[in-house]
């Protein structure tokens, strides 16, 4: 039903303002955007990954009583799935919608990081993975899983960094267009993003300054309503029950939480990461689609252009291993065939990181509903969306759509 | 009239104003000229760019030079001039006689000034030269401050100005202020008013306490007498001065400098700049706060009152009209003195609708370069947090200022409570 996301230019923790601001900023957007009656919210589901690090608050459901005062007694609750918390979120709202539980959702994703400086900060995303195993005394430890992300696509067929970099130069590039990314004022281009040095120093194996997504703070909020309740809303609006987006489909997996076991187990079959396949794959089963040459674009989880790079051939745009081609052929790009990440992603968006599933699935929204402004994918139909946790541990994907055949 | 921009020249390249926003154009693309009195200035302009861009590579878009060795040839190649030399009439009109002498006729230049009168600057220049000339102001750092205003002379050519004006927001993302030609515009010219009153009151109450009361909480990302320190009081004074002689209003009595800030600018007290202004930082990291009645440092009294720290929570939580209530509701002198500025800042801004912006674009071109330029809450954000246009005109009424009619039409503006969040700072 729409939602609001936060300007994710902002710097929270300088505002010395409380997480609970920035969810009451995003819930206070949502209703202005969306004309909704708070009334008929009847549970709020809200993705957080690390609020107990990052600025020791944890329980935030329970900070959404207090925005309304007839919230007071409404169930709400918090997910945590690393990356994915969003997502997990926002299915979990999903499911009970479903259920016959509730007919309107609230969605919140929330994240405030930059109370801490950057290794504090790596420190805390290292509870993404398996901490004592893969994060302890390393400095920045999801830089350097998915740096061996990128090794072992070279490893297995070959990887050129400036395919990299230009994954890089599409998202900062598009980024400009959103007036709600984080890097929409930053300078870039293909020669820095190849480049080593002063301004892009290395942070662990191929992985550069430019090749990681942002540190954010940054909330989204969202409604998800039953059909009942959309029937309803469309009629007061006078709009067609079919032109309001819905979730096709969706697909949700979990691989084992350390990355070496990921890769070990895949090393006999064709997709680096499997269980990130099958969350596609299954999302597209749901929805009734073949292939990702029904989708009109795609928001995936550009943590780290190698990230992306793996969502290429994972969603089926190349055959695996050959991700290069469409970067290459230009098919990713805004007016490429199927363009991926026109809001930036995480890498010029910014990647706040409970908020991050929340905001794909808002920008999936926009782009249906034809709002997305600047960054808008001409006539966009059916968007798909991929949120993952951890070193790919947790994989959600979403078709969200409207009214294809009439 | 060109049709498109490719090559630029700036001239003063060495100063923050000339490097920082030639660093922008570059940062989009362009080919610029950096142009100052020696190549080593233009050179030290270009670091700055590339600290600003966080990339070597924009060098690869700008070409320093002085002005004896690449004048006329940057002039002739540019499509757009862009000066931003010393606030001095004269070496503006000496600079833009040789400016003339070298440009091709379609050529467009602007000057960075907003307080030198436009007309001055183009004495004894050609009609062809004043119908392409036009102020493109931008605010400071460029980075990080979007608004740029814009304004032509009588004989500038109108679509010029369009075509600058679209150029702006298109290529180089501006916020766009279009501004009638009278002194200091828009923006300076209700900030240094505010400003003006504010250092007048520090006398009475002290630095901190007057920048604690009128503090971040209250709709802006600094304290006014920080946000001093970082213009610096050399620039105060010349924009207050200014102000006074060529504007004539309602608030022209707060065009003052006060006696103590005369006394800062004898002893080099300038703010940032010379490591000392109404703030000083020790080595320790603490800060020590000029004291206006000695003009001398005193150690800091770190002021705690109730209505502030409760107004704060508000804002902490993201409850912004409710720590406004608690600033309306609040009694003494100290409340008075937040609420005198507020209004004062409402007022002086609706007053000026139609007089420095034109009125068909209402408040909106004031909401721009005050959240865009000083990154102050927008005037009719603090309106909506006063309770409305209603509201805010009894109590502008209560402290004996002048309703403006705009106040009382309601105007509309794309800034909101809600999307004005990041400017009412919890300190």
């Amino acid at each position: 039903m729409g939602g609001y996301q936060t300007d994710f230019a902002r710097n929270w923790a300088r505002e010395n303002k409380h997480i609970a601001a920035m969810m009451r900023e995003a819930y206070q957007g949502s209703i202005e955007a969306t004309k909704l009656d708070a009334g008929d919210i009847k549970a709020a589901f809200i993705g957080n990954f690390a609020g107990e690090l990052y600025c020791m608050q944890g329980h935030l459901g329970a900070f959404f009583v207090d925005f309304d005062p007839r919230f007071v007694g409404l169930p709400t609750m918090r997910f945590e799935a690393a990356c994915a918390s969003g997502a997990i979120a926002s299915l979990s709202a999903m499911a009970h919608i479903q259920a016959g539980i509730h007919d309107l959702a609230c969605v919140i994703g929330v994240e405030l990081m930059k109370t801490v400086d950057s290794a504090k900060g790596g420190d805390f995303l290292g509870t993404a993975a398996w901490y004592e195993k893969e994060s302890v005394g390393i400095e920045f430890p999801f830089p350097k899983l998915f740096g061996k992300l990128g090794d072992e696509y070279d490893k297995r067929y070959g990887l050129d960094n400036k395919y990299l970099a230009r994954i890089a130069e599409i998202n900062y590039s598009n980024a400009k267009h959103n007036p709600n990314a984080q890097t929409r004022d930053w300078f870039m281009n293909l020669e820095h993003a190849c480049a080593t040095g002063k301004y892009n120093s290395v942070v662990s194996g191929r992985i550069k300054v430019t090749d990681c997504s942002q540190i954010t703070d940054g909330a989204v909020c969202l409604y998800l309503a039953s059909e009942t309740y959309a029937a309803k809303y469309a009629k007061q609006r006078g709009l067609a029950l079919k032109d309001i987006p819905r979730i096709l489909g969706w697909g949700h997996t979990t691989a084992p939480m350390e990355f070496a076991r990921k890769i070990a187990d895949s090393a006999d079959g064709e997709y680096v990461l499997p269980m990130t396949r099958k969350a596609i794959t299954d999302a597209y089963h749901r929805a009734g689609i073949k292939d990702c040459w029904e989708l009109d674009a795609i928001e995936t989880h550009d943590c780290f252009t190698t990230s992306e790079y793996m969502a290429i051939d994972h969603f089926g745009l190349t055959k695996p291993g050959r991700s290069w081609e469409a970067i290459e052929n230009g098919v990713i790009e805004i007016n490429g065939k199927l363009p991926i990440n026109a809001s930036g992603g995480l890498i010029g968006c910014g990647h706040p990181v409970g908020a991050t599933g929340v905001r794909q699935l808002l920008d999936a929204y926009k782009q249906i509903a034809g709002n997305a402004g600047n960054y808008q994918v001409p006539n966009a139909k059916r968007v798909a969306t991929l949120n993952i946790g951890g070193s790919a541990t947790t994989n959600v994907c979403f078709i969200v759509g409207v009214g294809i055949d009439g | 009239m060109v049709k498109t921009i490719n090559t630029v020249a700036v001239l003063g390249a060495s100063g923050t104003v000339g490097s920082l926003s030639g660093g922008l154009i570059a940062q989009n693309g362009l080919k610029v000229y950096f142009l100052s009195r020696t190549q080593e200035g233009s050179e030290r302009g270009l670091q700055r760019a590339i600290s600003q861009a966080r990339s070597e590579f924009i060098a690869q878009n700008i070409v320093c030079g002085d002005y004896e060795h690449l004048l006329k040839e940057a002039v002739a190649e540019a499509d757009w001039v862009v000066e931003a030399i010393a606030e001095d009439v004269g070496i503006k009109q000496q600079l833009y006689e040789r400016v003339e002498a070298y440009k091709r006729p379609q050529t467009i230049v602007s000057s960075t000034t907003s307080s030198l009168p436009l007309s001055e600057l183009v004495k004894g220049r050609s009609a062809e030269f004043k119908k392409n000339f036009l102020s493109t102001h931008f605010y400071n750092p460029p980075g990080r401050m979007l608004a740029c205003e814009i304004t032509g002379i009588e004989e500038t050519d109108l679509a010029v100005v369009d075509f600058m004006r679209a150029f702006l927001v298109n290529r180089l993302r501006r916020a766009i202020i279009p501004v009638k030609n009278i002194p200091a515009f828009a923006g300076n010219r209700i900030g240094f008013v505010l400003f003006g009153r504010i250092t007048s009151l520090a006398r009475e109450f002290g630095v901190e306490m007057m920048d604690y009361l009128i503090g971040p909480y209250t709709g802006r990302l600094m304290g006014p007498l920080a946000t001093l320190d970082l213009v610096g009081l050399d620039i105060h004074k010349a924009i207050i001065d200014s102000l006074a002689e060529h504007t004539k209003d309602a608030m022209h009595s707060w065009l003052t400098v006060p006696e103590y800030i005369n006394t800062m600018l004898q002893r080099k007290l300038l703010g940032y700049k010379t490591k000392g202004g109404f703030y000083k930082k020790l080595e320790s990291g603490k800060y020590v706060f000029l004291d206006p009645a000695t003009c001398d440092y005193v150690p800091a009294i770190e002021p705690h009152v109730a209505f502030v720290e409760k107004a704060k929570h508000f804002i902490r939580m993201g409850m912004y009209r409710e720590a406004f209530d608690v600033i309306l509701s609040a009694q003494g002198s100290e409340a008075e003195v937040v609420k005198d500025i507020l209004c004062a800042y409402v007022a002086y801004s609706y007053s000026l609708v139609g007089e420095v912006t034109d009125d068909r674009i209402g408040i909106e071109g004031i909401d721009d370069v005050m959240s865009y330029g000083f990154n102050w809450a927008a005037p009719s954000v603090i309106v909506d947090m006063l309770g409305g246009p209603e509201a805010a005109a009894e109590l502008l009424v209560k402290k004996g200022l002048k309703v403006p009619d705009t106040l009382k039409a309601g105007l509309k503006s794309h800034f909101s409570i809600v999307n004005s969040g990041k400017y009412f700072v919890a300190k």
